[in-house]
């Protein structure tokens, strides 16, 4: 394991990995929540053969060693590999950069945020959009008007779930990006290197602030979505 | 509406998937047709197809000139483009908006505050207060959210209004009030207005005008009166619940003597595996051909006249049967009482008769009777295979 860095010793929080992570987490839930969305939204909607099998992949990661899925994804977009050859071609490294973080997280979260999702819109009663649809709203309309309203406290805490569990990422983000500060190593893994070192106050206090914002980010999201319940 | 073209509702359906749905009927504006059937009778598909949420394998839906819907030539309008206003069987409000809002959605292509204003308008019409056209449909009690649904479907001014079982969720009370509120309706809109219901006293009440369907299929179209006498098969006699059925044998002019043109002999069986009954003269409406055929016929409570002092004598003409019979159940419905009553001939065939005013106070369960049978009311029927 890498040996913590000279420098960062003075501070007892890790700020680069504690900004790594916000950022990591921050990307990967804006480039996964549209397509998530989308995602869910046809899952709850259409009925058809071999769906069990997608919604089965879809859960996949939330059942898997995230260093298993690290593996492969490491493998498949390392230097050896042919994806990770004509990635490298076209100037992109995975891994061991940020970048490669950001490709693992947006996988791995997959399941945090469809399902949550998902179950939202199954649980808007159909014949709302077809009282729509009857009304004159076209689909657009109807998705922005009465759906996604209607969806919204379960979109919320998808958006919270997979925001925070991006924050805690160990395994994955070991392995695919290794602990190179300022690049790869999240706070996650900046409280693991730090025990290493039996650094025990700065991993206890970044073991803490993980624990606190994680525990308020989630409270705030059941808050809201009560809330939000209690409204109907 | 101030084109003066015919605003009629044209349907003519033909499918077998996914589920089948079958014939034909027209409502023309100002009329009320009641869809009428069984659960599973296809009455809410029909629906959908008007509404252009169900798109069918064959069919053409048009009100007046404008054709909804064309499998032929490949047509179908999508609900959002059919001007037509469907109140869903529990309403369909949108949980999230007020009733304003709620209304409001149905004519967005208006200006903001215009919108507001019409939504408004309509709410009040329906009788809703200021302060309930703020609250959210959970907070309005289940006949308020039916005058919303309304409001709604009316927003848009349809062309043809459809409602899907309107009243079965909300009381009594408000049922009355709602059947005052959509006679004014009926008569201010001038639309077609299609009505589900499996409640049969209600469409009686409501509707011009009946469509009795059964497994998907339209078996007969007509007003409330027309069907209640001459319903066209013993299905349809049972679908809209004619209490007075039986079996019998058309027997033609082949009766005990010869009769006058127009006339034929109808035998009435105890049971339909009975040998012998009572020979009836009957209207011939030239529906039948095959002597002694199997037939079931329904006669309205019209046709009887309970008599008690009339002797045995008083028989006058072969249309005019006197039947000796014995009270031998009387149940009490309010204004009306039920009276289940035992032939003497054809033996043990029962006959239910509503009795009112000075008719039913006269009447005790055991006593003795006579009635006299108009047969000028019965109605034949072939006997469906």
């Amino acid at each position: 394991m890498a040996l913590p860095c000279l420098d960062s010793q003075e501070n007892i929080i890790d700020w680069q990995a504690l900004s790594l992570s916000l950022q990591l987490a921050a990307v990967t839930l804006a480039l996964l929540l549209p397509p998530g969305m989308l995602l869910a939204r046809w899952l709850a909607y259409t009925e058809f053969k071999g769906k069990y099998l997608i919604e089965a992949l879809v859960v996949l990661p939330l059942v898997l060693p995230p260093t298993v899925l690290g593996y492969y994804l490491l493998v498949s977009f390392g230097a050896a590999s042919p994806l990770g050859q004509w990635l490298s071609q076209q100037g992109i490294q995975l891994a061991f950069h940020f970048s490669g973080l950001v490709v693992a997280s947006v996988l791995f979260n997959i399941p945090f945020l469809v399902q949550p999702i998902q179950r939202a819109f199954e649980a808007i009663p159909a014949n709302l959009g077809e009282a729509a649809a009857v009304s004159g709203l076209n689909a657009w309309r109807i998705f922005w008007r009465i759906e996604l309203p209607l969806a919204w406290p379960g979109v919320l805490s998808a958006m919270v779930l997979t925001f925070v569990h991006t924050l805690g990422e160990f395994g994955v983000v070991l392995m695919m990006g290794g602990s190179i500060p300022g690049e790869t190593r999240t706070l996650a893994i900046s409280i693991y290197d730090r025990v290493q070192a039996f650094d025990f106050e700065s991993a206890d206090r970044m073991a803490l602030l993980l624990l606190l914002f994680s525990l308020l980010a989630v409270a705030a999201s059941f808050f809201a979505t009560a809330r939000l319940g209690r409204r109907r | 509406m101030n084109t003066p073209q015919t605003l009629d509702l044209q349907v003519d359906i033909s499918q077998t998937n996914p589920m089948p749905l079958r014939g034909s009927f027209s409502c023309a504006p100002g009329q009320m047709l009641a869809l009428v059937g069984p659960s599973g009778a296809g009455k809410t598909s029909m629906l959908r197809v008007l509404a252009g949420l169900l798109q069918p394998e064959n069919a053409k839906v048009s009100v007046g000139s404008h054709t909804w819907c064309d499998t032929a030539q490949g047509l179908h309008i999508p609900p959002q483009q059919r001007r037509v206003g469907l109140v869903f069987q529990n309403y369909a409000l949108m949980p999230h908006m007020n009733a304003v809002d709620n209304v409001a959605l149905a004519i967005l292509h208006l200006p903001s505050a215009q919108r507001l204003q019409k939504a408004r308008d309509w709410l009040q019409r329906m009788g809703l207060t200021p302060e309930q056209q703020q609250r959210l449909p959970a907070l309005l009690s289940g006949g308020q959210q039916q005058r919303v649904a309304l409001a709604r479907a009316l927003a848009r001014q349809p062309r043809l209004l459809l409602m899907d079982e309107p009243f079965s969720a909300v009381d009594q009370m408000s049922r009355r009030s709602l059947y005052g509120l959509i006679a004014d309706l009926r008569r201010d809109l001038h639309i077609p207005i299609v009505l589900v219901t499996h409640d049969l006293n209600e469409a009686r009440q409501l509707a011009d005008k009946l469509v009795v369907m059964d497994a998907g299929e339209v078996l007969q179209e007509g007003t409330p009166a027309h069907i209640y006498r001459s319903p066209r098969n013993a299905r349809v006699a049972d679908l809209v619940g004619i209490p007075n059925r039986f079996h019998g044998r058309w027997l033609g002019s082949r009766g005990p003597h010869a009769l006058p043109e127009g006339f034929a002999w109808l035998e009435w069986l105890p049971h339909a595996e009975a040998k012998s009954g009572l020979a009836l003269v009957v209207k011939d409406k030239g529906r039948l051909k095959t002597w002694g055929q199997p037939v079931t016929w329904v006669i309205q409570g019209d046709g009887f006249h309970v008599n008690p002092s009339l002797t045995d004598d008083a028989t006058t003409d072969n249309q005019r049967l006197v039947l000796h019979v014995h009270v031998s159940a009387l149940r009490s419905l309010g204004e009306i009482s039920l009276a289940s009553l035992t032939l003497a001939e054809p033996a043990g065939t029962q006959l239910q008769l509503t009795l009112s005013g000075t008719q039913r106070q006269n009447v005790q369960t055991g006593q003795q009777l006579t009635v006299s049978m108009d047969c000028r009311w019965i109605h034949v029927m072939p006997v469906r295979r």
